[in-house]
């Protein structure tokens, strides 16, 4: 980041604690678990999971800055993390087409055919 | 880290897995669509070399760890390599003509070789992010398994709901990973056990709860099951009884290596949590699979509560039951393996509706007795491979010394007697009911019949092998 922006960055950097950054990351992680509980929707549900991933992201990525053992590598599993993330979603967003093609609705709760 | 020759030695199975993988895809582009008979020869081929490369491995006693410490190759690795490349040769016989007839036979054969390359990877890996990675590998092509029968309305169904419910559980499993990772500071489980080996903090705790809680998911254990009946029931055959199986035997693997090997200071803590989930599981899946009418469903059900004893196992790795805890889970998962995949490539070759095996004795008789024998076996009968299982989960409970461990083999005995009604429908059904009239007569077909055939004879002769099995399971690598 050039010019003025980086001393101000750094300084809010040094202020906010290890804590912050988990906690921030758990309540993303609980709001998109609750999405993906009480959604209808299954793409507005993989959005919802997106969250999920992301949350985890934060909280690897806050982990491999402020621990010293970690030595950096938290952010080369971040990239991991994102590529799964994409693949999952890449696979769910064909199913849904499959579904939506047979049914004409991508809504989970009325799609269920099976019982019992 | 410099890849070593003997890195490539150990990742053989691997490495042959995936070169088939390739072969089978792009073979198919060549050969054209209407040549199913040659993929599903080349992915035999390759499920076989896989197969193969595991055992020598295995045979010259092949062990060692790769990649900084964070690939094992190990007795415990290699056996579950064997089980997992073992189920694809028969699932891929029993799958050919299945998958010929959807023209899209070398996507289906390379989706099984991809869900054995990871499963594979998972079972020797002692990285937290590589065995996400490698879960990752296993599960999703599982998922385009399950909707790939596009003349089947529930197929891409049942897909939809395993795949909505495993990403859920994905993301869970890996919070629970990083929380881990964020204690120790490393993702190795060898640092992870120096970590753990103390007073537990509660964000460690927390990762272990989120943790297991993911892996439940995974192997379709209580709370976390509902996906397993509607996935099984909308998958083709061949996939349902494949992913009971293979995915799951290399799930039980990474656990018990992440448990054993990285959490071995929290072992009371687990043990509990699992001996509980164990009991939940078991019941549940139990007293479900009595209500069904649906053979497929009840199978499904069935397989919950396979992963409940198994999970028993799991809990009595303490005090006294350790090594026989380990022993138990190992031999447990071959003896289910046979008999699980041999009851659901029978429903292929007679319908998936319990009245469909009425008087199936009077009409195809060597038939009727393979489904006789892994009924059998499912109840964990004597002679047959299901017996084995159990008895040493209940060896390994009797010498744990927990008082909730004792609980858990209780709940297994009890369970064991109310599964018998539901097997025994089936065989009752089979010898006693008259044959359906007017039923339609489905189509033979030849790779399936063979698969039974050669799975029933398996489970018949475990006990031959079982001697060979406690040798093996006795020096499995871990501990």
């Amino acid at each position: 980041m050039p010019g003025p922006i980086q001393p101000i960055i750094d300084t809010i950097n040094q202020q906010i604690p290890l804590e912050g950054f988990l906690i921030v990351a758990a309540v993303m992680f609980a709001i998109g678990a609750w999405g993906a509980v009480i959604r209808r929707n299954a793409v507005v549900v993989f959005m919802c999971v997106e969250i999920m991933i992301n949350a985890v992201n934060l909280t690897l990525v806050a982990f491999a800055d402020f621990l010293p053992s970690a030595a950096g590598l938290g952010a080369s599993y971040a990239a991991l993390i994102i590529a799964i993330a994409a693949a999952e979603v890449a696979v769910g967003l064909a199913i849904v087409l499959a579904i939506f093609r047979s049914r004409r609705t991508v809504n989970i709760d009325e799609v269920n055919s099976m019982r019992g | 880290m410099p890849v070593t020759g003997e890195a490539i030695v150990g990742l053989l199975p691997e490495i042959i897995a995936t070169v088939f993988l390739f072969v089978v895809l792009l073979g198919g582009v060549f050969a054209g669509e209407r040549n199913s008979g040659l993929v599903g020869a080349l992915a035999t081929l390759g499920a076989l070399a896989t197969f193969a490369s595991a055992a020598v491995l295995l045979a010259v006693g092949f062990e060692g760890t790769f990649f900084g410490d964070s690939y094992a190759v190990d007795n415990f690795s290699l056996f579950f390599k064997l089980i997992v490349s073992g189920t694809a040769f028969f699932t891929v016989i029993a799958a050919t003509r299945w998958a010929g007839t959807t023209g899209d036979a070398p996507e289906y054969m390379t989706l099984i070789l991809s869900v054995v390359v990871g499963a594979m990877l998972l079972a020797s890996m002692r990285d937290l992010f590589g065995l996400f990675l490698a879960l990752e590998i296993a599960t999703i092509p599982s998922y385009a398994m399950v909707a790939f029968d596009r003349s089947r309305r529930e197929s891409a169904e049942g897909g939809m709901k395993y795949l909505v419910t495993g990403v859920i559980a994905s993301s869970v499993l890996l919070y629970g990973l990083v929380l881990i990772y964020g204690v120790t500071g490393s993702a190795n489980l060898t640092q992870v056990a120096e970590a753990f080996s103390g007073e537990l903090t509660p964000v460690g705790l927390v990762g272990i709860g989120l943790m297991l809680s993911g892996f439940a998911f995974k192997l379709s254990a209580a709370p976390f099951h509902f996906w397993t009946p509607d996935a099984y029931q909308g998958a083709p055959t061949s996939a349902a009884a494949f992913l009971s199986v293979a995915p799951k035997a290399a799930t039980f693997a990474v656990l018990l290596r992440i448990l054993v090997e990285g959490l071995p200071g929290a072992t009371t803590t687990w043990a509990s949590i699992l001996a509980v989930i164990a009991i939940i599981t078991m019941f549940v899946g139990n007293l479900s699979a009595l209500r069904q009418r649906n053979v497929r469903r009840m199978l499904a059900f069935s397989s919950v509560a396979h992963s409940g004893y198994i999970l028993v196992a799991f809990a009595a790795i303490q005090g006294g039951g350790q090594q026989t805890g380990i022993q138990a889970v190992l031999i447990y998962s071959a003896a289910y393996a046979v008999m699980n995949l041999g009851a659901f490539f029978a429903i292929d070759l007679v319908g998936e509706d319990a009245k469909s095996f009425n008087g199936l004795f009077k009409t195809q008789p060597a038939l009727a007795l393979c489904m006789g024998v892994f009924m059998a076996a499912l109840v964990g009968i004597p002679p047959f491979s299901g017996f084995f299982g159990k008895a040493w989960v209940i060896l390994a409970g009797a010498q744990s010394g927990s008082i909730l461990v004792y609980a858990a083999v209780g709940a297994l005995v009890i369970n064991s007697v109310i599964s018998l009604p539901y097997y025994f429908g089936i065989v009752r059904n089979m010898f006693l009911e008259e044959p359906v009239s007017g039923g339609v007569a489905r189509k033979d077909d030849g790779g399936v019949r063979f698969s039974v055939y050669a799975l029933a004879i398996l489970t018949t002769v475990f006990i031959l092998f079982f001697g060979l099995l406690v040798t093996l399971t006795g020096a499995s690598g871990l501990l």
